[in-house]
C-alpha cells in the first residue's frame, strides 16, 4: 500500500448519521454526569464533535492543545516504559478539564465545574470512552453509504477564489 | 490528516512551519496572524519559554470561508527549531496535511538549514510519511541580510525536488502570505485529488501535471537547476501568487526572478537592515549539542507533486460567502455555543474581506525576529500549563464504587449545594425539633424549681 492510499484509508469522514450517534452517547453522559461539556477530538487536533455549553471557549485553540498535551503525555509514558496513559486531568479553581483517550486515535474532552465531581466525571467517562471506542471502530469498519455526500469535485478549483479573499490574488 | 466532516460542513487541514531555530517561523504565524482579515483568523497561541523561544508549538487557526459547500479551515503550527526539542517536533509533525519548510538566507545558518532539513525527512519517515506523498514548500527567509545567500544556491541544496520556492523577509510580512497561499491551494488540491481518485480529474488539474513535468528535467548543474526551479515557480506562481499587489519577493522569484538573480543583491534589500538573528543566540545555538543526525541530502527525486494549474488567475470573485450577513459569525469561532441545542446548524458563512494591498508591516525594526506580542495566547509566557496539585486528586483510577467519593475533591464554597439539597431539610428539621425540645425541657425545669 503506498502512502497515497494508507492516508486515504485513515482519513477520518464523518457523516450525520456517524455524528448523530456520537453525539447522542455524549448527551446521555452530560445528563449523568452533571458535566459541562464533552469535546470529542482526534489526536491531529481537529474537533470531531461537542456538546454541551461550551461558552466563548476557542474550540479550536482547545483541541488544538489537548491533542498537543496529550501527544507530549504519550512521549512521556514511553519513556516511562508505559504504553499510554489514558487518562489525563487539569484542575482549575473552577473549572476541570479531565481527558481520555478513546479507541487509538480519538480524544474525549471533559470539562466540568463545582456542579459534579471528579469521581462522578470519571466514572461515567469510563462508561462512555468504552461506548465511543465501539462507535468508532464501528465507523472505521463501515462501508461508506450509498446516499453519503462527497466533497464536490471542483472543490480545489473553488478553493482558489476563497484562497484570493483570504490572502490576496 | 486531513479531516472531513459532514456533519458540521468542515474541512479541516493541518500545516506545519518547519525550519531551523530562529529562521522565522513563529515571525511567519505572527504576520499571518497580522495580515490575514479578522474573519478568517482565529487566535495566535504560543508555548513558548520565557525566553520568547517556541517551547512546544505555536498555533493560528484559519478559515478561508465555504468552498463548495464546506467551511475549510487550516490549522498552522510551527515546531520549536532547536536541535533540543526533536522530540515534541515530532510530536506536532503528526498528522501533517502540508509544509513550509522555512530556510534561514544567513550564510552561518546553511549547516543548520541542511540539518534540519534532513531531520524533517527522518522525522516524517518514523510517522509513515515521506516528503513524496506530502504537499510542501520552501520559504528563503531574510531575504534582507546583506550577505545573505544566494537563493539559487539554497534552491540547489534544498529543493532537490523542485517544489515552489518564496523568498520572504517575514518580519516585514514580505512573501508570508503568497508562501500560505501556495501550500494551502497544494493542499486542497491534494485532497480534491484524493478524495475522488477514480473520478475524471479537473482539466486545470492535468493541465498543471504536465506544466510540470515538462518543467522539470532532472535536475543537473546550477544553471539547469535554476531553471527548474524558475519553471516550477513560475507556474505556480501564475496561478496563486499575487503580481505586484504585495510587495512581496516571494512573487518576483516565482516569475523568473530566481533563474536570473543569482546573487540577489539588488532586490531592494535595506542595507541598514538589522540582522535578525542576534549573534549571542546564533552562537548559543551552534554550541547546543548535535541532536540532528547529519543530512545525508534529498536524493533528487521527481516532483512529489502536480504543480496547481498554470492557468491565469481568476479574478478576485466574491465568493459564495459574500451573500452573508454582514455581522456573521467569526470564523474562528466555529458555532456560537450558546445554542447547545443543536451546534451542527448550518453557519452563516463569514464575509470575506480582501486583503489590503501592500499592507505595510508594523513589525518593529529592532525586533526583526521575534515580534511576539504579550498576549498572543493564554498560554503563552507560561511555558505549559499551569501546575495542578495533586491535592484532591484521586489515588486509584476509577472508583468500583458507584457513587462519588466526596472526600477525593477539595470543597469548594459552590460546591456545598449539592450535599445541602440533599441532607438539608432532614438535618434541619432533626435539629430544630432537638433544640425547641431542649428549650421546652429548659424552661420546664425552670419553672419546676421555682
Amino acid at each position: 500500500m503506498n502512502q497515497d492510499e494508507q492516508i486515504r484509508r485513515q482519513r477520518l469522514v464523518f457523516y450525520q448519521n456517524d455524528i448523530d450517534r456520537l453525539d447522542k452517547l455524549l448527551d446521555e453522559f452530560l445528563r449523568l454526569s452533571k458535566a459541562k461539556c464533552a469535546l470529542l477530538i482526534d489526536k491531529d487536533g481537529h474537533m470531531i464533535t461537542r456538546k454541551g455549553f461550551t461558552g466563548t471557549f476557542d474550540m479550536d485553540t482547545i483541541s488544538a492543545l489537548v491533542a498537543g498535551s496529550f501527544a507530549a503525555t504519550k512521549e512521556m509514558a514511553r519513556l516511562l516504559g508505559e504504553e499510554e496513559f489514558s487518562v489525563l486531568f487539569h484542575q482549575g479553581v473552577k473549572d476541570n478539564i479531565q481527558l481520555s483517550l478513546v479507541g487509538e486515535r480519538t480524544l474525549l474532552s471533559i470539562i466540568f465545574d463545582d456542579r459534579t465531581t471528579v469521581g462522578m466525571v470519571r466514572l461515567y467517562a469510563n462508561e462512555l470512552a468504552n461506548k465511543l471506542a465501539g462507535v468508532l471502530k464501528d465507523l472505521s469498519q463501515r462501508q461508506k453509504p450509498e446516499s453519503a455526500p462527497q466533497i464536490d469535485k471542483g472543490f480545489g478549483e473553488a478553493a482558489k477564489t476563497n484562497l484570493d479573499d483570504v490572502f490576496g490574488s | 490528516m486531513v479531516q472531513i466532516n459532514f456533519a458540521r460542513r468542515e474541512v479541516n487541514c493541518k500545516i506545519v512551519y518547519y525550519g531551523p531555530g530562529l529562521s522565522g517561523k513563529t515571525t511567519n504565524l505572527e504576520m499571518v496572524h497580522q495580515k490575514a482579515p479578522p474573519t478568517a483568523r482565529g487566535q495566535l497561541t504560543s508555548i513558548a519559554t520565557e525566553g520568547d523561544r517556541t517551547l512546544f508549538f505555536d498555533f493560528l487557526p484559519l478559515d478561508i470561508g465555504e468552498v463548495a459547500g464546506m467551511r475549510t479551515k487550516f490549522q498552522l503550527y510551527t515546531v520549536p527549531g532547536q536541535t533540543y526539542y526533536n522530540s515534541t517536533r515530532k510530536l506536532v509533525l503528526q498528522g501533517v496535511d502540508g509544509i513550509v519548510f522555512v530556510a534561514d538566507s544567513n550564510p552561518e545558518r546553511r549547516q543548520e538549514n541542511l540539518e534540519s532539513f534532513g531531520n524533517l525527512e527522518i522525522n516524517l519517515k518514523e510517522l509513515n510519511l515521506d516528503l513524496k506523498g506530502t504537499p510542501w514548500v520552501i520559504q528563503f527567509n531574510k531575504r534582507d541580510l546583506p550577505a545573505a545567500m544566494p537563493a539559487s544556491l539554497m534552491n540547489q541544496e534544498l529543493n532537490k525536488a523542485g517544489v515552489p520556492t518564496f523568498e520572504a523577509v517575514a518580519y516585514k510580512g514580505d512573501g508570508v502570505l503568497p508562501t500560505l497561499k501556495a501550500i494551502s491551494a497544494m493542499v486542497l488540491e491534494k485532497l480534491n485529488r484524493d478524495y475522488a481518485p477514480s473520478r475524471e480529474r479537473l482539466g486545470s488539474v492535468r493541465a498543471g501535471d504536465t506544466g510540470v513535468r515538462a518543467a522539470s528535467p532532472v535536475p543537473g548543474p546550477a544553471a539547469p537547476l535554476s531553471g527548474v526551479s524558475s519553471g516550477v515557480a513560475t507556474g505556480y506562481a501564475s496561478a496563486v501568487a499575487p503580481a505586484g499587489a504585495t510587495p512581496a519577493r516571494g512573487t518576483a522569484s516565482g516569475v523568473g526572478a530566481m533563474a536570473a538573480a543569482p546573487g540577489y543583491g539588488g532586490v531592494g534589500m535595506g542595507a541598514a537592515a538589522p540582522a535578525p538573528a542576534p549573534a549571542t543566540a546564533m552562537s548559543a545555538y551552534a554550541g547546543a549539542p548535535a541532536g540532528y543526525p547529519a543530512a545525508a541530502g534529498a536524493q533528487p527525486q521527481a516532483p512529489p507533486f502536480a504543480a496547481p494549474p498554470a492557468s491565469v488567475p481568476e479574478p478576485v470573485q466574491a465568493g459564495p460567502a459574500a451573500a452573508a450577513p454582514a455581522g456573521a459569525v467569526r470564523p474562528g469561532a466555529q458555532v456560537p455555543s450558546v445554542r447547545p441545542v443543536d451546534p451542527f446548524a448550518p453557519i452563516a458563512p463569514a464575509t470575506p474581506v480582501p486583503l489590503p494591498a501592500a499592507a505595510p508591516s508594523t513589525a518593529p525594526a529592532a525586533a526583526p525576529d521575534r515580534g511576539r506580542n504579550a498576549g498572543v495566547g493564554t498560554y503563552g509566557q507560561a511555558g505549559g500549563y499551569p501546575a495542578s496539585g495533586a491535592q484532591g486528586l484521586p489515588r486509584g483510577p476509577f472508583s468500583p464504587n458507584p457513587l462519588p467519593n466526596p472526600v477525593l475533591v477539595r470543597p469548594t464554597p459552590r460546591m456545598q449545594p449539592a450535599p445541602v439539597q440533599r441532607g438539608f431539610p432532614v438535618t434541619l428539621v432533626i435539629v430544630g425539633v432537638g433544640v425547641l425540645l431542649g428549650a421546652v425541657l429548659l424552661v420546664v425545669l425552670l419553672l419546676l424549681n421555682r
